[in-house]
């Protein structure tokens, strides 16, 4: 048994973030990932993060501020965000920035050497910091590099755990005491004691075919938490980016609209400002509204297929394109054999971010006693209902570090209770019996086909449009889905040992649940609000409400909410019980 | 009709289990795959779950799937496959853990050890525009690993760096911020140094991301020169 004060799940933005701050905060940290934390997805990140810089709009001759940046995230999430949690975003973020400058990050810069900022979707400022159209790419070095130098310096304090797969979280009388985990290359099963755990497995967007998610965001990393007892929130918001390399599920960065790249119909038309909801912002409008508007173009007959719209970054020039889009430039090259220079990108909307998640408050704390979740696995309630541009990438750092300071405070006041070695022994053999009844089957159905019948069961019925006889036919696909996987599949290799397609099929049990929890809690939600739009019920009823999922003896109950307040600290109190 | 398939010879080898290495084909239909990582993946799900590699974005962007390709070190996630046999080994110089996952430790060992970190001790650092400029080339090192396999010095040295790890040091070199400049370079003066490297540019062509190793190293002994 390997023991630790805090352990890390996730060596993404969010992870490596907590990782410094626990270190910092004295406590032996060691980080539990599934890929090499370079290897994480918050590498894709593009656009770029959002801080209020107080720099001044030369054109409109005003500035930036706290309250604008507040404002401007809580329209674009129709009011549904968490004012608390969204105020300690937008307060830290200048910070944030500073920190990354202070550890060497590559910012890209103007020529007066200051901090160079681009404009995002539903922002009233230009306030998105980056770096070219890498930005989480050098952000994570950034962060990774400063891990390796805490790292070399007190050895003792941080331990990294590269390609291991965490197959439980412990939690004893709802009190967090560690967790089991597989590495891959041996196949070695290990429990991991520690007072406390921060998740940060990140996306789940892998339970949709039609995504930009990586293989690895399978929604296992929501699973094992939800087995544990924790409570989901949320869930049924799901953002669709509308600008998705078509034919291969690759992102083009909302930078890209944000440098000036405009949407085209078959007919050339910019038939966004023909519809009346595009003008709501300034600048670019919503995520939510273009996706939806680009599906209606599409379903009108004037897309350029059966599925795209055209993205069109001709206007930019060479030189723009070159400097801060390398990386469109280069996908659209490599993975449609095109070059946005000269030629229009085709797009077509797709899964990009799991707006819900575990459920925590803005101390990252969840309903488990030592358990703290934060970046795109938590859902505080940050991005409301419909998540604006850069505010994401600022949310790992942001929470990231809370995350690691509540579990500080906690161990410090003596909160955590660490089971007998009994308790870890039954719970390591029991992990061993479930892998070892996965692997009876010898003939059946492949794991792959399951997955495959869920991701089309969910690009059908849980999109960007949704009805109730829809999503009702897809929770009835996910029980016959969790009954085949149960009785009727089976898997080739039948050594633990890197063996990545046992790893496939533990996370698609995961995939599976938090499927049919999306699911339900869209079908649940009888309004359109924000990512989530229903055809049977096209209009936002009343005050928004925030939607929470429990499991308890296989039994889902799904609960719905009021949003606290800010300017009513009493209401914050009692709607939160962890405060 | 017969229905139109992309071959493909997959290097297999277990050290625990197998005496010898070996290829193994395998047919994939053309309209399941468009790049080699498409192909690997229908193996894994449909032909044969024991194949072991890595892969996480599919993109080019993570570094995580890089592997020998007809002949040339690349991203199987980039790469189209080709309509003749499409021959897939692991990345050389490193041991195999199983068919095309390597064990990355030596590459990562030796990226820590040039110190790829900042090191300021006071105060804010604002970098300059013009600083940042000269750095465009190099941010785009996704640590793959592809340029440590094809060098033919990390092979015969396990001392020498490698050329990730002198892309690394070189960006450092270069940051007007930082300051042990001097440390850093006493770390690859030495006979197991920048100066084992002979320039034959093998990490150059074997860089998916085109961030030209050789050109780094280059620099870095002009600037001992």
């Amino acid at each position: 048994m390997k023991k630790y004060d805090l352990i890390i799940v996730g060596g993404g933005m969010t992870g490596l973030r907590a990782a410094i701050e626990g270190v910092k905060q004295g406590l032996h940290v060691a980080v539990i990932s599934k890929v090499h934390p370079l290897r994480s997805h918050s590498v894709a990140a593009s656009g770029g993060l959002n801080a209020v810089l107080g720099k001044k709009n030369s054109e409109e001759d005003d500035t930036d501020t706290l309250e604008k940046h507040f404002q401007d995230t809580m329209e674009c999430g129709y009011n549904a965000s968490d004012p608390e949690a969204l105020q300690l975003l937008v307060d830290r973020a200048p910070g944030k920035i500073k920190e990354l400058e202070r550890w060497g990050c590559l910012f890209s810069r103007e020529q007066d050497d200051s901090i160079a900022v681009r404009a995002m979707s539903a922002s009233s400022f230009p306030r998105t910091v980056y770096s070219s159209d890498k930005t989480g790419h050098v952000i994570m070095n950034t962060l990774y590099e400063q891990c390796i130098r805490l790292r070399q310096n007190k050895p003792d304090l941080l331990r990294f755990y590269d390609e291991w797969f965490v197959h439980k979280l412990l939690v004893y009388n709802n009190v967090v005491s560690g967790i089991i985990a597989l590495e891959i290359a041996t196949g070695r099963m290990e429990i991991f004691s520690a007072k406390a755990v921060i998740w940060a497995t990140g996306g789940s967007g892998k339970i949709f075919g039609n995504t930009s998610n990586p293989l690895t965001n399978s929604g296992w990393g929501l699973a094992v938490p939800l087995y544990a007892g924790a409570a989901l929130r949320d869930m049924e918001y799901i953002q669709f980016h509308p600008t998705q390399l078509s034919g291969s599920h690759i992102l083009i960065t909302e930078a890209a609209r944000g440098e000036g790249a405009i949407l085209l119909n078959r007919k050339g038309d910019r038939f966004l400002e023909s519809y009346s909801d595009s003008k709501e912002y300034k600048g670019l409008s919503a995520r939510d509204v273009v996706s939806r508007n680009i599906q209606r173009e599409i379903l009108a007959g004037r897309g350029v297929d059966a599925s795209s719209v055209y993205l069109d970054l001709r206007g930019l020039g060479s030189k723009h394109i070159k400097t801060k889009l390398p990386g469109v430039r280069e996908l659209c090259k490599t993975y449609a054999n095109l070059d946005p220079i000269r030629q229009k990108i085709p797009v077509n909307p797709g899964q990009q971010y799991t707006i819900g998640g575990i459920s925590t408050n803005e101390k990252a704390q969840t309903d488990i006693d030592g358990f703290f979740a934060a970046g795109e696995c938590a859902c505080a309630g940050v991005h409301g209902s419909n998540r604006m541009g850069g505010n994401s990438l600022m949310e790992t750092l942001v929470f990231g570090e809370i995350a690691a300071q509540s579990a500080g405070a906690y161990i410090r006041q003596k909160h955590y209770r660490l089971p007998n070695k009994v308790f870890f022994e039954n719970a390591l053999a029991e992990e061993k019996n479930k892998i070892k009844v996965l692997l009876e089957n010898e003939e059946g159905i492949k794991p792959a086909e399951i997955r495959k019948r869920m991701n089309d069961a969910m690009d059908k019925f849980v999109g960007i449009y949704r009805d109730g006889m829809g999503l009702v036919e897809a929770g009835q696909i996910m029980k016959e889905l969790k009954n085949i996987y149960h009785t009727k599949m089976y898997i080739d290799g039948k050594e633990t040992r890197a063996n990545f397609g046992l790893i496939d099929a533990i996370e698609l049990k995961g995939s599976l649940d938090i499927a049919d929890i999306i699911i339900q809690s869209a079908l649940r939600r009888k309004e359109s609000i924000g990512v989530h739009f229903r055809n049977d019920f096209p209009s936002t009823k009343g005050r928004p409400r925030y939607s929470l999922v429990k499991v308890r003896k296989n039994k889902m109950k799904i609960r719905h909410m009021a949003i606290r307040t800010k300017s009513n600290p009493l209401i914050a109190m009692f709607s939160d019980p962890r405060s | 009709m017969k229905e139109k398939t992309y071959k493909l010879s997959v290097f297999r080898f277990d050290p625990l289990v197998d005496t010898k290495q070996r290829f193994v084909n395998y047919k994939v239909p053309r309209n399941e795959a468009t790049t080699i990582l498409d192909a690997l993946l229908y193996i894994r799900d449909h032909l044969d779950g024991t194949l072991a590699f890595r892969a996480s974005c599919g993109q080019g962007r993570c570094g995580s799937c890089a592997m020998h390709i007809n002949g040339k070190y690349g991203l199987a996630c980039e790469t189209t496959l080709s309509l003749g046999n499409n021959i897939i080994r692991p990345l050389a110089q490193l041991a195999i853990i199983k068919d095309l996952m390597v064990d990355m430790e030596r590459f990562w060992e030796k990226y820590e050890s040039i110190r790829p970190y900042l090191v300021r001790h006071s105060g804010e650092a604002r970098q300059s525009y013009a600083n940042r400029k000269e750095m465009d080339s190099m941010i785009d090192c996704i640590l793959c690993g592809a340029c440590f396999s094809a060098c033919m010095m990390t092979g015969m040295n396990p001392d020498f760096h490698g050329p990730a790890a002198y892309v690394v040091l070189n960006r450092f070199l270069k940051d007007e911020r930082d300051t042990i400049h001097d440390q850093r370079m006493e770390l690859v003066t030495g006979e197991n140094g920048v100066f084992r490297c002979h320039s034959m540019y093998s990490c150059n062509e074997a860089c998916p991301k085109n961030v030209k190793p050789s050109e780094n190293i280059l620099e870095i002994k002009k600037n001992i020169g």
